[in-house]
């Protein structure tokens, strides 16, 4: 397999803080992947590496099989978590720009940056400067200048915090469109959800270190006899046993997480026998969120508050 | 060049040159010179105008024909009066009338003393009074003088001292020459001092926008920085030669025309000389483009390493407070341009942009200093790009604290 981005043992400190702790992972290509983690996490840092700004103290990065300066500049597309733009220009001069400053014509950036703005219904705002548009529009713009060059690489840092559910569709569809005509892309966020929706790949991070990175599929099929999700009436007495890693509610129902090779028949007859009505007992697929919050629990050892932050972040 | 950095210069030229700051200014200077030209010279014609009929009374018979002339040169029309016994009450009537400004009055005594009695309808200028004074003391001394068979004429005007200067420097400052040394320094530093304000301004501004980010990772900060300080200087050489060629083409339009307008008044002879010719004009704006290139590295350093305005305020300051040395000693170097000190202080390579004007204007300095100073410039702007370029790399991804003078330090050495 050929992989887009790979980091070998890579370490970033800033003063005693280390942001990023020994991490290894790798995208293959034509994925999309799911850098994955809470707020502080260590996602932006290890994004930041990839895109050259920031030097790991330990390990190296390699960007599509060269080192990153050489490559990334016309290859890659980023979108920062934290966008600015050019204020006083209008759309189309700001994209052109950027289009420009990544060895793109300018006749030719000025065509695209045209078409895109059409497509996500700016066309009427290209020559308006940006300062005028709204703040969901300016994020648009951002998006747009992120992908001008058409990268075969796009690293995007929590491209879907601020949009509104319609432009999150927007922007998922075009992502998935992106992926479709073959490009790689690694995207940061802390919403489980969405990553478990787009991505085929996940990179956990907790506390500045990996806790998991797995094809998704094959994550959730090895998990699969993991987690019932029960709704009941009654005492919940019957949920206490030696299949039961950990419980937690979502939705007024509750997951319960069960250890490795547990047999769910044992607690379905438990609860039958003591009486309570049961109205939904259901095996399901696990979702990233409790895999990530089982990982985490269990492979940060010395931390034992960690989890109980996590799962409240994550909701 | 890269295509890059053609890309950010060509950015930051056009936004700034499009801008209505740049509008305004760039033709807002020539006009304010025109009126800071015009403005004072109509006025001192039309004042001039108002008081400028004189009768003169000679009881004497000889000094009329010695006076006249010398005060019509100082722009009074004049005209001669017979002596009558009722003259001076005749006179003033005339004056109250509207019709005279004022009449002289001379006699025998006059010949003696140099005492006259000027009457006058609004009090003239010290320096009118002056004149007058002097063109009837002059007169008289004339007449006496060649009584005494004497060449008055050749010994009043002060016979002819003949310099020979034995080195390169020159003695004294012609007035106008002082005016173009000192204003001239002055413009540099405003200038140059703008426009290197206008580059960090925009570091700070692309930093704490975050737009940044996305540029660095498309191109080397370095890269980025020059663009900015290529862009940025540009505009500043734009309005630069439009100020310089709007102000030619109103000199030459405009000196013979107030010339026309009052002949006498303004001393052309001295003035047309003391214009800088296209040599000066050329070093005026090399001195700019080194000055501009020492100072906008230090403030794109300066904004890449903090976070607010106040704060990259308070870090240019000390820069700001050296800056106080080379225009306040401008004047002294004007007025001796080849003492040691003024050849330090001038080829200070920061300071040179102001100073090395002054003296060349002032016409006190050896060519070679001038390739010194140019030499040393070139070197400062080639330091100050190497330290700027890694303290700018580093700095400009930098949130939160601004550095320490040796956390700088090791940006520079790290970068």
């Amino acid at each position: 397999m050929r992989y887009a981005i790979r980091l070998s043992d890579v370490t970033k400190r800033f003063g005693n803080h280390a942001a990023v702790s020994e991490l290894n992972f790798d995208v293959p290509q034509g994925t999309i992947c799911g850098l994955i983690g809470p707020n502080g996490s260590g996602k932006t840092t290890c994004l930041r590496m990839i895109m050259g700004i920031l030097h790991p103290d330990v390990g190296s990065v390699s960007l599509l099989g060269a080192t990153p300066d050489d490559v990334r500049r016309k290859r890659v597309g980023y979108l920062p978590e934290e966008r600015g733009v050019y204020r006083k220009m209008t759309c189309t001069e700001f994209l052109t720009f950027l289009a420009e400053i990544r060895g793109v014509s300018r006749t030719e950036g000025w065509k695209r940056s045209h078409d895109w703005l059409e497509r996500l219904g700016l066309g009427g705002w290209a020559d308006r400067r940006i300062e005028v548009l709204s703040k969901g529009m300016q994020q648009k713009v951002q998006f747009i200048g992120t992908v001008i060059h058409e990268p075969e690489l796009l690293i995007l840092d929590e491209p879907f915090s601020g949009l509104d559910p319609l432009n999150q569709d927007v922007l998922e569809e075009i992502i998935r469109d992106f992926h479709s005509k073959g490009t790689t892309i690694l995207l940061s966020t802390h919403l489980m959800d969405q990553a478990e929706r787009i991505c085929e790949r996940v990179c956990l991070i907790s506390n500045a270190r990996k806790v998991l990175d797995a094809d998704l599929k094959e994550l959730k099929a090895k998990e699969r006899t993991g987690v019932v999700v029960v709704r009941f009436e009654g005492s919940d007495q019957w949920l206490e046993g030696p299949e039961i890693d950990c419980i937690h509610e979502s939705n007024g129902e509750l997951h319960l997480i069960l250890k490795d090779g547990a047999d769910h028949q044992s607690i379905l007859k438990r609860g039958l026998e003591s009486g309570v009505k049961i109205y939904r007992f259901d095996l399901v697929e696990p979702r990233l969120h409790e895999i990530f919050v089982r990982h985490a629990g269990t492979e940060s050892v010395g931390d034992a508050g960690m989890p109980k932050n996590v799962t409240l972040e994550l909701q | 060049m890269s295509v890059n950095v053609w890309a950010v210069i060509r950015r930051e030229y056009l936004q700034r040159v499009r801008s209505k700051w740049f509008v305004i200014s760039t033709l807002g200077g020539p006009l304010l010179i025109l009126l800071l030209m015009v403005v004072p010279a109509y006025f001192l014609v039309r004042g001039g105008q108002a008081e400028q009929k004189l009768a003169i009374v000679d009881g004497s018979n000889v000094l009329y024909e010695r006076i006249a002339p010398y005060l019509v040169n100082e722009g009074l029309e004049v005209e001669e009066e017979r002596w009558y016994p009722d003259v001076v009450t005749s006179l003033r009537k005339e004056a109250t009338e509207g019709d005279l400004w004022g009449f002289i009055v001379l006699d025998e005594l006059t010949l003696d003393t140099g005492e006259a009695i000027v009457y006058v309808t609004t009090r003239p200028s010290p320096i009118r009074q002056l004149t007058l004074q002097s063109a009837i003391t002059r007169a008289v001394m004339e007449y006496q003088l060649e009584r005494l068979g004497v060449d008055a004429e050749a010994l009043l005007s002060g016979g002819d001292l003949s310099l020979e200067l034995l080195s390169e420097e020159r003695t004294s400052t012609e007035e106008p020459q002082f005016w173009v040394a000192y204003l001239g320094a002055f413009f540099l530093y405003m200038v140059i001092l703008f426009y290197a304000d206008s580059v960090m301004r925009a570091t700070l501004e692309e930093k704490t926008s975050r737009i940044v980010e996305v540029i660095i990772s498309s191109m080397e900060p370095w890269h980025l920085m020059l663009g900015k300080i290529l862009g940025v200087g540009a505009v500043g050489l734009t309005q630069l030669l439009v100020w310089i060629v709007s102000g030619f083409l109103i000199v030459a339009g405009g000196i013979p025309l107030l010339v026309s307008l009052s002949p006498g008044l303004i001393p052309v002879e001295t003035l047309l000389p003391a214009l800088p010719g296209i040599g000066m004009v050329t070093l005026f704006v090399c001195l700019f483009i080194f000055g501009f290139f020492m100072y906008s590295g230090l403030h794109a350093a300066v904004g890449a390493m903090c976070n607010t305005d106040q704060e990259a305020q308070q870090v240019r300051l000390p820069m700001v407070m050296l800056l106080v040395i080379p225009i306040a000693m401008v004047s002294v170097v004007i007025m001796q341009p080849m003492t040691a000190m003024s050849t330090w202080l001038s080829l200070f390579p920061l300071f040179s942009p102001f100073l090395i004007w002054a003296r060349v204007v002032s016409g006190g300095i050896p060519a070679w200093q001038i390739g010194l100073s140019f030499l040393l410039m070139l070197f400062t702007v080639l330091a100050i790009a190497w330290v700027a370029g890694r303290i700018y790399k580093v700095g400009i991804l930098m949130a939160g604290k601004r550095p320490t003078l040796p956390e700088l330090w090791r940006w520079v050495k790290e970068a």
